[in-house]
C-alpha cells in the first residue's frame, strides 16, 4: 500500500505538470481537478497510514541513503503533506473558477501550480540538505512564475524582485550546504547531527549554519528581509497569493526549523537564537503596524503574512537551551501556528479576492456596504481574521497559548508582550477592514456577485482554521515527535 | 457518555445552529427566520430548565476533552452556571421577540439575528464553561460576535463606538489571556471548583498569585465595566435597543462580572482571596464604580446613555457583594446578577419603545410620555424603582441582602455606599418619572408612529411587560423556592460551605 | 371571618386589583366611583375582627407576616375611615375640580397610596412594612403634584427629596437593626436595638427617617408645601392618615418598654415642643387656609413627639402611652381630615345655613383644641393623665404640663387663624352630594363615631363624660385665652 501512496504523492504532481503544459487553461482545469482529487486521496491515505502505524523512512527507488534519496515520512511531514493537499486543492479549485480563461498566459497556471506542489511535497518529506535545496528551488521558481501570472508590469516587477531575493537566498543556502558537505562529508541532517554528537563542535562550523539560516530566512521574509514579500503577494492573483502565503514561505521555514532543531543545539548559540527571535518579534509588530496602514486590501493581508511569519521565528529562542518539555511545547505551538496560518491566510486571500472581484476595486475603503451584499465572503475573511488575531477557539489561539506557556516556562517573559501586542495589532487591521465594510454609504449598492463556490471555498478553509483549536490535541498527537528525530522508525 | 451529559452541548448548539441557519437565510424570509429564532430560544429555555431540574436532583452534566496538550475544554452545568444560563436563556427569548418587532423593515436583518444568536451562544458558553480556559474561549467569542451588533447601523457614530468597544475588549482579553496562561503555567489546568484551590498558599506563590488576580480582574473588569475600564459601555449605546438590552444589560457586562465571580469563588476561593488582601481592593474599586456610575448618570441627557452609566454602577453591586466575604454578601451579589439583568432589560426595552414609537431619545423630550404610552411607562417606572431599590421590587432584595451581609462582617461602610447609590439612583430616575407622568406635552413627538389600538407594536410591548412582571415577582416572592434568591441560596450553600 | 387569610389578602390586594380598571381609558369614570370601596374591607377588618390575629405569608419577600394588634387596629381604623371619607369626597371633588383626562392618573395614584397606607399598618415583617411604606411615599408624590402647577411641582420636588432621604435613613436603620436581630420581624427589633452597641445611630436613623413623614421640626419643610397643593381629598389623607404612618414607624421599631432612655426622652420632648409651638407660630403667619392646617398638623405631631419622648424615657409607662398616642392619632387624624375637606366646601345661601356650616367647620378645630365632649377632650385628658410629671424621672418631665397648656393655646390660635382665612376665601355655591357625604362622614367620625370606635385596650379606664366635666375648666381656659388673643391681636397689629 505505502509504495503506491508514496508514488502517487510524488509523481502525480510532476506528471500533471507535464500534462497540463500541453493543453490550454480549460482543459488543464479538467485534468487538474482529477489530479487534485488523486492528491487529496493519496495524502489522506498516507496521513492515515502514519497516524495508525507511525512514521517510517522511505528509500526512493530502493537505494539506500548516500546514493539514493531517502525520505523521512514522519507524523509531522504527513501532517504538512495533508495541509498542502487541503490548501492547494482549495486554491486550485478557487483558481479554476477565479482565473479568466480568456487570458492566454493563464494556461501556465496549471503547470506552475503542479510544480509547486511537487516541490512542497519534496520539502516536507526530504531528509537531506541537497534534496531540500532542490525542492526549494522548484518551489521558488514556480512561485516566481505564478506571481508573474498577474500579467501587469507591476506584477512582473514584483516577480523579478522576488526572483532576486529567492536566488540570493538559494545561493546562500547552497553555499552553506556545500560547506557542511566539505566538513562532514554528509548531506543527511540526521547524519550531520550524529557526527556532531560524536565528535563535538569545532570553531568555524557555525558559518555554514549561519549561511543556511540567512538564505532560508530571506526566503521566509524575516524582518528586515521581508521587502520582497508584500509586493509579490499583493500583486499576484488571489489564489496564487493564497498559495504563496500559506505554503511557500512555510517550506523554507520548515527547512530552517529542521536544521536548527537538529544542528542548532551544537552549532547555534543563545545570542543567535535570541537574535532570530528578536527579528521575528520585530516582524510581528512591524508587519502588523504596516498592515494597519495599507490602502489596498491585499497589501493588508500580505503585511499580515510578514507579521504572522514573525511568530514562527520564536521557535529559535524557545527551543535553544531549554528543558525538553518546554521545547516540545514551543515546537507544537509553532506547528499549530504554521497550520492555522496556512489555512487562515489562504482563506483570507481567497475571500479578499472575492471581495475585490465584487466591488471592482482593491482599496479597503471601497468596501463600504459590502457586508450587506457579500456577507459570506466577509464572514470568511473575519473568521480567518479570528485565527490571525489568536482568539479562541482558533488554531491561532492554541498556538499562541502554547507559545505563551513555553515563554513563561522558559523564563523568556519578554516574548509575552510581543505575542499579546501582535494579537491586538492584527485585530486592529482585521477590524479596519470590517469597519469599512459596515460603513453605510450612499450609492454603494451595485455589486458583482461571485459564484457560490468561490464563496464557499474560503469559508471551508476559515472554518478549518477556526476549528483547529478545538482539535489541536488530536492533530498534535499525530506528529508523534514534532520535527522528530526520525520519528517512529 | 450518556445523552443527558451532553445537555450543555445541546444548550450551546441551539443558538449556534440557529446562527448558522439564519446566516444562510435570505434577507426577505421573515417568517422562517422568526420561526428559527423563537424556536431555538424556546428549545434552549427548555433545555436549561431540564438541567436546572436535574441539578436540583443532584445530577451533574459535564462534557470534557483535551483541546491543546495540557488544556481541557470543559462544559459543565452546575448551580452557578445555571444562574447565568437561565437568565440569558430567558432573556434571549424575550429579546428575540422584541428584536423582531424592533427591526421590522430595517435592512441587514439576517446579519443581525445571526450575530445575535452567536452572542447568545457565547454567553451560554461562558455560563457553562467548566474551567478558565473554556471560559476565555467563549469570552473572546462574545467580543467578536457582539462587534457587528454594535456597529449594526453603520453610521460613523456606530463605527466609532464599535472601535472603542473592540479596543477595550480586545485589550482586556489580552490581559486576561496573559493572566490565564500565567496561572496555568504556575499551577496547571484549573477546573472551577467550589472553594477554589488556594486555601493554603505557599509564600513563594503569594506575589505571583496576587498579581495574576489583579490581571484577571483587570481583564474581566473591562467587560464588567469597572471604572476606569468602563469607557466603551456608554458609547456602545448607539447599538439598536435589543442589543443594548440583552448584551449590555445582560450578556457582556455580566460575562465580566460572572468571570470575576468564578475567579473569586472557584479559583482562588473566598478565604484565599481575602487572605491575600485582594478582596479589599476589589471592594474599593467596586464601591467607587457604583458611586461614580451613578454620579455620571446624573448628568446625562440621552436616555440610553443614562441607562448605560446606571449599568456601570449596578453591575459593580455584584462584585461588591462578592467582596463582602461571607455567604450573605455573596448571595446578594449573585442574586443581583439576575435582578439587575431583569430590571435593566426592562428599562432598555422601554427606552427602545420610546425611541421607536415616539422618536424620543433625550430625557427632556419625555414629557407626557405616560399618557401616550402608559403600559411602557409603567414598565419603565417599575424598572426605575427597582434600580432605586424600592421594595418589593427585585432591586430591594439585593440591596437588603447585601446590606445585612456587609453588616454581618462589619463592613458598615458598604451600607453607606448602598444608601448613597440609592439616593443617586433616585436623583436621576425620579425626575425622568416626573416627566413621563406629570410633564406637560408642549410639542408634537419627534417621530411618532402609530400601531392601531395598542400604544406600540405588540412585539415591542409584551417583552417589556413580561420583564416588568418578573422584576416584581423576583422581589415580591423572593422567599418562594422558585425565585432567583432561592436558587442563589442553593448555590451559596454549595459554594461557600461555611 | 374578617381575620381569615383570604379576607385580609383581599383587603390588601383590592386597591391593587382596582388598577385593572385603569387599563381602558373608557373605564375611568367607573374607576373613580370605585375609590370609596377600596378601603372598605380594611375598615371591616379593623372594626369586626379581634386584635391578635396573624397571617403568615412565607413566600412573600423575605417571609411575610401580617397581623393586627391593639396599636395597629387604631391606626387601621383611622386610615380606613379617613380614606373612605376622602374617597367619597373625591367623587364629588373631581367633577368640579379635576381635568377629566387626568382622572385616571389620579385614581391610580390614589389606589396605590391607599394600598401602601393600609398595608404598612398591618405589616409585621420588616420587608413588607418598608415596602408598603415606600409605596405610599412614592405614590403620594403623584397626588402632591397632581395639579401640575409650578407650585405643585416645586412642592413635589421638595417632598420627594426629603422623602427619599427619609427612606434611605429608614433603610439603613432597619438594615442595621435587622442584621443584629437576625430576624425579619418588626417585633424583634425593639429589644435588639435596646441592646445594640450602635443604638444611638440606629435610633437616630429611624427617628429621622420616619420623622420626615411625621413632620418633625427641620424635617418638616415639605409638609406645609405638599399638603396644601394636593387636591383637597388627598390633602386630607396626607395630613390625617399618612402623617401617622411615620408615627407608627417609630412605635413599632424604637425600643419602647425595653430600656429607659432619659436622654432620648429629653431630646424628643424638646423637639416635640419646638414642633408644637414653632409650628403654631409659623402657621399663624400663613395666608392659605390649607397651609395653616398643615402647620397645625406639625404642631399636633409635636404633642405626639413629646409623648414618644416620654415613652422612650421610661420603659414602664410605654404601654399606656402607646394607647394614648393611638387615641391621639385617631382623634387628630379624623379631625384634621374633616378640616381639610371643609376647605373645599362652599357655603349655602341662607344665613342660618351659613352659620350652621361655620359651626360644623369649626367643631373639629375646637376638638383639636380640646373642647369638652369632643374627641380632643378625651385625647387631651388621657395625655395629661399619663404625662403627669411624677411618672417620670427625666429632665424635661416637669415642663410637660406647661408645654401642653401652651400647645393647647397655640392650637386654638391656629384654628382661629384657619377660620379667619377660610372665611376670606369662602364662596357661596352648591356642593356635589358626594362632597357633602364625604365631609359629613369625616365630621361624624370625628365628632360622634369616635366615641363608639374600639379604642386601644390600654387607654386608662374612665367614665369619660364625668371626667371631662370634672376637668372642664382646664380644658376650656386655653380655648378662651386663645380666643381672647385672637380677638385682640389683629387689632393691635392693625393699629401699628
Amino acid at each position: 500500500m505505502t509504495p503506491w501512496l508514496m508514488a502517487g504523492l510524488l509523481f502525480t504532481p510532476l506528471a500533471w505538470a507535464v500534462l497540463t503544459l500541453l493543453v490550454n487553461f480549460n482543459r488543464g482545469r479538467l485534468i487538474s481537478w482529477l489530479g487534485i482529487l488523486v492528491q487529496v486521496v493519496v495524502s489522506l491515505g498516507l496521513w492515515a497510514a502514519v497516524a495508525g502505524d507511525g512514521g517510517f523512512h522511505y528509500q526512493l527507488g530502493g537505494w539506500p541513503a548516500p546514493l539514493g534519496i531517502e525520505l523521512r515520512v514522519d507524523g509531522l511531514a504527513v501532517t504538512f503533506v495533508l495541509l498542502t493537499a487541503l490548501v492547494a486543492a482549495a486554491c486550485g479549485w478557487h483558481a479554476s473558477i477565479y482565473l479568466d480563461p480568456a487570458k492566454a498566459w493563464h494556461r501556465y497556471f496549471w503547470p506552475l501550480f503542479w510544480f509547486l506542489w511537487a516541490g512542497l511535497n519534496g520539502v516536507w518529506l526530504g531528509g537531506d540538505l541537497f534534496n531540500l535545496y532542490v525542492g526549494l528551488e522548484l518551489i521558488s521558481l514556480s512561485a516566481v512564475g505564478l506571481v508573474a501570472l498577474g500579467g501587469e508590469s507591476a506584477a512582473l516587477r514584483a516577480a523579478i524582485r522576488y526572483l532576486m531575493a529567492a536566488l540570493l537566498g538559494s545561493l546562500a543556502y547552497l553555499l552553506g550546504v556545500a560547506l557542511i558537505y566539505g566538513q562532514f562529508g554528509s548531506l543527511s541532517i540526521a547524519g550531520v547531527s550524529r557526527l556532531l554528537g560524536e565528535a563535538g563542535t569545532a570553531p568555524g562550523q557555525t558559518l555554514p549554519l549561519l549561511l543556511m539560516l540567512f538564505g532560508l530566512t530571506l526566503k521566509t521574509a524575516l524582518f528586515p528581509m521581508h521587502g520582497w514579500l508584500p509586493p509579490a503577494h499583493g500583486i499576484a492573483r488571489s489564489p496564487v497569493s493564497a498559495l504563496l502565503s500559506a505554503l511557500v514561505v512555510k517550506a523554507s521555514f520548515y527547512i530552517a526549523a529542521r536544521i536548527w532543531l537538529d544542528l542548532g543545539g551544537y552549532l547555534g548559540s543563545y545570542g543567535l537564537a535570541q537574535l532570530i527571535g528578536g527579528l521575528g518579534a520585530i516582524a510581528v509588530i512591524w508587519g502588523s503596524w504596516r498592515a494597519l496602514w495599507q490602502a489596498k486590501l491585499k497589501q493588508v493581508v500580505a503585511y499580515s503574512s510578514v507579521a504572522q511569519i514573525g511568530y514562527l521565528f520564536l521557535l529559535f529562542p524557545l527551543t535553544w537551551g531549554v528543558a525538553e518539555p518546554v521545547s516540545l511545547q514551543a515546537q507544537q505551538g509553532i506547528t499549530l501556528q504554521i497550520i492555522s496560518h496556512a489555512l487562515a491566510k489562504a482563506a483570507m486571500f481567497l475571500a479578499a479576492g472575492n471581495l475585490i472581484m465584487s466591488v471592482g476595486s482593491n482599496r479597503v475603503d471601497a468596501l463600504a456596504g459590502v457586508s450587506r451584499f457579500l456577507p459570506f465572503s466577509l464572514f470568511s475573511f473575519g473568521l480567518a481574521g479570528v485565527s490571525l488575531m489568536g482568539l479562541p477557539p482558533s488554531g491561532g489561539f492554541a498556538a499562541k497559548w502554547l507559545l505563551l506557556q513555553s515563554s513563561l516556562a522558559s523564563g523568556q517573559w519578554w516574548w509575552l508582550p510581543v505575542l499579546l501586542a501582535g494579537g491586538l495589532l492584527s485585530a486592529a487591521y482585521v477590524f479596519r477592514v470590517y469597519r469599512a465594510s459596515f460603513m453605510e454609504r450612499a450609492g454603494t449598492d451595485r455589486f458583482f456577485h461571485p459564484s457560490r463556490s468561490l464563496e464557499v471555498i474560503p469559508m471551508i478553509l476559515a472554518l478549518l482554521s477556526l476549528g483547529l483549536g478545538l482539535v489541536a490535541g488530536p492533530v498534535l498527537s499525530v506528529m508523534v515527535l514534532p520535527f522528530g528525530e526520525g520519528g517512529g522508525q | 457518555m450518556s445523552l443527558a451529559s451532553l445537555l450543555p452541548v445541546f444548550a450551546l448548539m441551539t443558538s449556534l445552529l440557529a446562527a448558522v441557519i439564519i446566516f444562510t437565510l435570505p434577507e426577505r424570509s421573515f417568517r422562517l427566520r422568526t420561526l428559527v429564532n423563537l424556536g431555538a430560544a424556546v428549545i434552549k429555555l427548555v433545555l436549561v430548565g431540564v438541567m436546572i431540574w436535574g441539578i436540583v436532583q443532584g445530577r451533574a452534566y459535564e462534557v470534557a476533552f483535551t483541546m491543546v496538550p495540557g488544556v481541557r475544554f470543559v462544559l459543565r452545568a452546575d448551580a452557578l452556571s445555571m444562574l447565568f444560563a437561565g437568565l440569558s436563556a430567558l432573556l434571549w427569548l424575550l429579546t428575540t421577540i422584541y428584536a423582531v418587532g424592533y427591526l421590522e423593515g430595517s435592512p441587514n436583518r439576517s446579519r443581525f439575528f445571526g450575530f445575535f444568536s452567536l452572542s447568545v451562544a457565547s454567553t451560554m458558553g461562558i455560563a457553562l464553561a467548566g474551567n478558565l480556559f473554556t471560559f476565555f474561549l467563549f469570552y473572546e467569542m462574545l467580543t467578536l460576535s457582539t462587534y457587528p451588533l454594535v456597529v449594526h447601523r453603520g453610521t460613523p457614530k456606530a463605527l466609532r463606538a464599535g472601535r472603542s468597544y473592540i479596543i477595550y475588549t480586545l485589550c482586556g482579553g489580552a490581559v486576561l489571556l496573559l493572566a490565564i496562561a500565567w496561572l496555568h503555567g504556575l499551577v496547571g489546568d484549573l477546573s472551577f471548583r467550589p472553594g477554589g484551590y488556594f486555601a493554603e498558599v505557599e509564600d513563594a506563590l503569594r506575589g505571583p498569585l496576587s498579581l495574576i488576580f489583579v490581571l484577571l480582574v483587570a481583564g474581566l473588569g473591562v467587560k464588567a465595566a469597572l471604572v476606569p475600564l468602563h469607557g466603551w459601555l456608554p458609547q456602545a449605546m448607539v447599538a439598536p435597543a435589543p442589543v443594548s438590552a440583552l448584551l449590555h444589560a445582560v450578556a457582556v457586562v455580566k460575562a465580566g462580572a460572572f468571570g470575576i465571580v468564578r475567579v473569586v469563588l472557584e479559583i482562588y476561593g473566598l478565604d484565599a482571596a481575602s487572605d491575600l488582601g485582594l478582596l479589599a481592593g476589589l471592594a474599593g474599586v467596586a464601591a467607587f464604580t457604583i458611586i461614580y456610575g451613578s454620579a455620571r448618570a446624573l448628568y446625562q441627557v440621552d436616555l440610553k446613555r443614562l441607562l448605560a452609566f446606571s449599568t456601570v454602577s449596578q453591575v459593580s453591586y455584584i462584585i461588591l457583594g462578592l467582596c463582602l466575604f461571607g455567604p450573605v454578601g455573596v448571595a446578594g451579589g449573585l442574586v443581583h446578577l439576575v435582578h439587575q439583568g431583569i430590571m435593566k432589560i426592562t428599562l432598555f426595552f422601554c427606552a427602545g419603545n420610546y425611541a421607536e414609537t415616539l422618536g424620543v431619545h433625550r430625557i427632556d423630550e419625555l414629557d407626557g410620555a405616560g399618557e401616550r404610552m402608559p403600559a411602557t411607562s409603567v414598565a419603565f417606572t417599575l424598572g426605575a424603582f427597582g434600580m432605586i431599590g424600592v421594595p418589593p421590587l427585585a432591586g430591594f432584595t439585593t440591596k437588603w441582602i447585601m446590606g445585612t451581609g456587609a453588616l454581618a462582617v462589619g463592613m458598615d461602610w458598604v451600607v453607606v455606599v448602598l444608601v448613597v447609590s440609592s439616593l443617586l439612583n433616585a436623583a436621576y430616575f425620579l425626575p425622568i418619572l416626573h416627566r413621563i407622568w406629570f410633564g406637560e406635552r408642549q410639542a408634537a413627538w419627534p417621530q411618532e408612529r402609530r400601531w392601531g389600538r395598542l400604544e406600540t407594536s405588540a412585539w415591542l410591548l409584551w417583552p417589556a411587560l413580561i420583564t416588568a412582571v418578573l422584576l416584581i415577582l423576583a422581589g415580591l416572592l423572593a422567599n418562594l423556592p422558585v425565585s432567583p434568591l432561592s436558587w442563589v441560596e442553593l448555590i451559596v450553600a454549595r459554594e461557600v460551605a461555611l | 371571618m374578617f381575620e381569615s387569610a383570604s379576607f385580609v389578602l383581599f383587603a390588601v390586594t383590592l386597591p391593587f386589583a382596582s388598577l385593572l380598571l385603569a387599563l381602558r381609558s373608557g373605564l375611568q369614570r367607573a374607576y373613580c366611583y370605585s375609590l370609596p370601596v377600596l378601603p372598605l374591607p380594611a375598615l371591616m377588618i379593623a372594626l369586626l375582627s379581634d386584635p391578635g390575629w396573624l397571617l403568615s405569608l412565607p413566600g412573600l419577600l423575605h417571609g411575610g407576616l401580617w397581623g393586627m394588634d391593639d396599636l395597629r387596629r387604631a391606626f387601621l381604623l383611622l386610615t380606613a375611615m379617613l380614606w373612605l371619607a376622602a374617597g367619597v369626597f373625591a367623587l364629588g371633588y373631581m367633577k368640579g375640580y379635576l381635568k377629566a383626562d387626568n382622572l385616571r392618573r389620579f385614581c391610580v395614584f390614589w389606589a396605590l397610596t391607599l394600598a401602601g397606607n393600609l398595608g404598612l399598618t398591618i405589616a409585621e415583617d420588616i420587608a413588607s412594612f418598608y415596602g408598603f411604606f415606600a409605596l405610599m411615599t412614592f405614590a403620594a408624590y403623584g397626588l402632591v403634584v397632581h395639579e401640575g402647577t409650578g407650585e405643585a411641582n416645586r412642592a413635589g420636588r421638595v417632598y420627594l427629596v426629603m422623602a427619599v432621604g427619609g427612606e434611605m435613613a429608614i433603610l439603613a436603620g432597619l438594615l442595621m437593626a435587622a442584621q443584629l436581630a437576625g430576624s425579619d420581624l418588626l417585633a424583634d427589633l425593639p429589644a435588639t436595638i435596646a441592646g445594640a452597641e450602635q443604638r444611638g445611630l440606629i435610633m437616630l436613623l429611624l427617628l429621622a427617617g420616619f420623622g420626615v413623614k411625621a413632620g418633625l421640626p427641620l424635617l418638616h419643610f415639605w409638609l406645609p408645601l405638599a399638603h396644601p397643593v394636593a387636591p383637597t381629598p388627598a390633602s386630607a389623607v396626607l395630613s390625617g392618615a399618612m402623617i401617622k404612618a411615620g408615627l407608627l414607624g417609630w412605635l413599632v421599631t424604637l425600643p419602647f418598654g425595653e430600656v429607659s432612655l432619659p436622654g432620648w426622652g429629653d431630646l424628643l420632648v424638646i423637639v416635640g415642643a419646638v414642633g408644637s409651638l414653632g409650628g403654631a407660630v409659623l402657621g399663624l403667619r400663613q395666608q392659605q387656609p390649607k397651609t395653616v392646617l398643615a402647620y397645625s398638623s406639625i404642631s399636633q405631631m409635636g404633642f405626639i413627639t413629646m409623648m414618644v419622648g416620654a415613652a422612650l424615657a421610661s420603659a414602664d409607662v410605654a404601654v399606656t402611652l402607646f394607647a394614648v398616642m393611638a387615641l391621639f392619632a385617631l382623634h387628630h387624624g379624623l379631625a384634621k381630615g374633616s378640616l381639610f375637606l371643609a376647605t373645599a366646601m362652599t357655603l349655602p345661601r341662607s344665613r342660618i345655613g351659613q352659620w350652621l356650616m361655620w359651626l360644623l367647620v369649626a367643631l373639629p378645630g375646637l376638638s383639636l383644641a380640646g373642647l369638652p365632649f369632643t374627641s380632643g377632650a378625651v385625647a387631651k385628658l388621657a395625655m395629661k393623665e399619663v404625662l403627669k410629671p411624677d411618672h417620670f424621672a427625666f429632665a424635661a418631665a416637669p415642663y410637660l404640663p406647661a408645654l401642653m397648656s401652651a400647645g393647647a393655646v397655640a392650637t386654638m390660635l391656629l384654628v382661629w387663624r384657619f377660620l379667619w382665612l377660610q372665611r376670606a376665601v369662602g364662596k357661596i355655591g352648591r356642593n356635589p352630594v358626594a362632597m357633602w357625604v364625604g365631609w359629613g362622614l369625616s365630621l361624624a367620625g370625628s365628632l360622634i363615631l369616635f366615641w363608639y370606635l374600639p379604642w386601644h385596650g390600654a387607654v386608662p379606664e374612665k367614665t369619660w363624660p364625668t371626667a371631662i366635666t370634672g376637668e372642664a375648666w382646664s380644658l376650656i381656659w386655653p380655648i378662651l385665652m386663645a380666643t381672647l388673643m385672637a380677638a385682640v391681636a389683629p387689632r393691635s397689629v392693625r393699629q401699628r
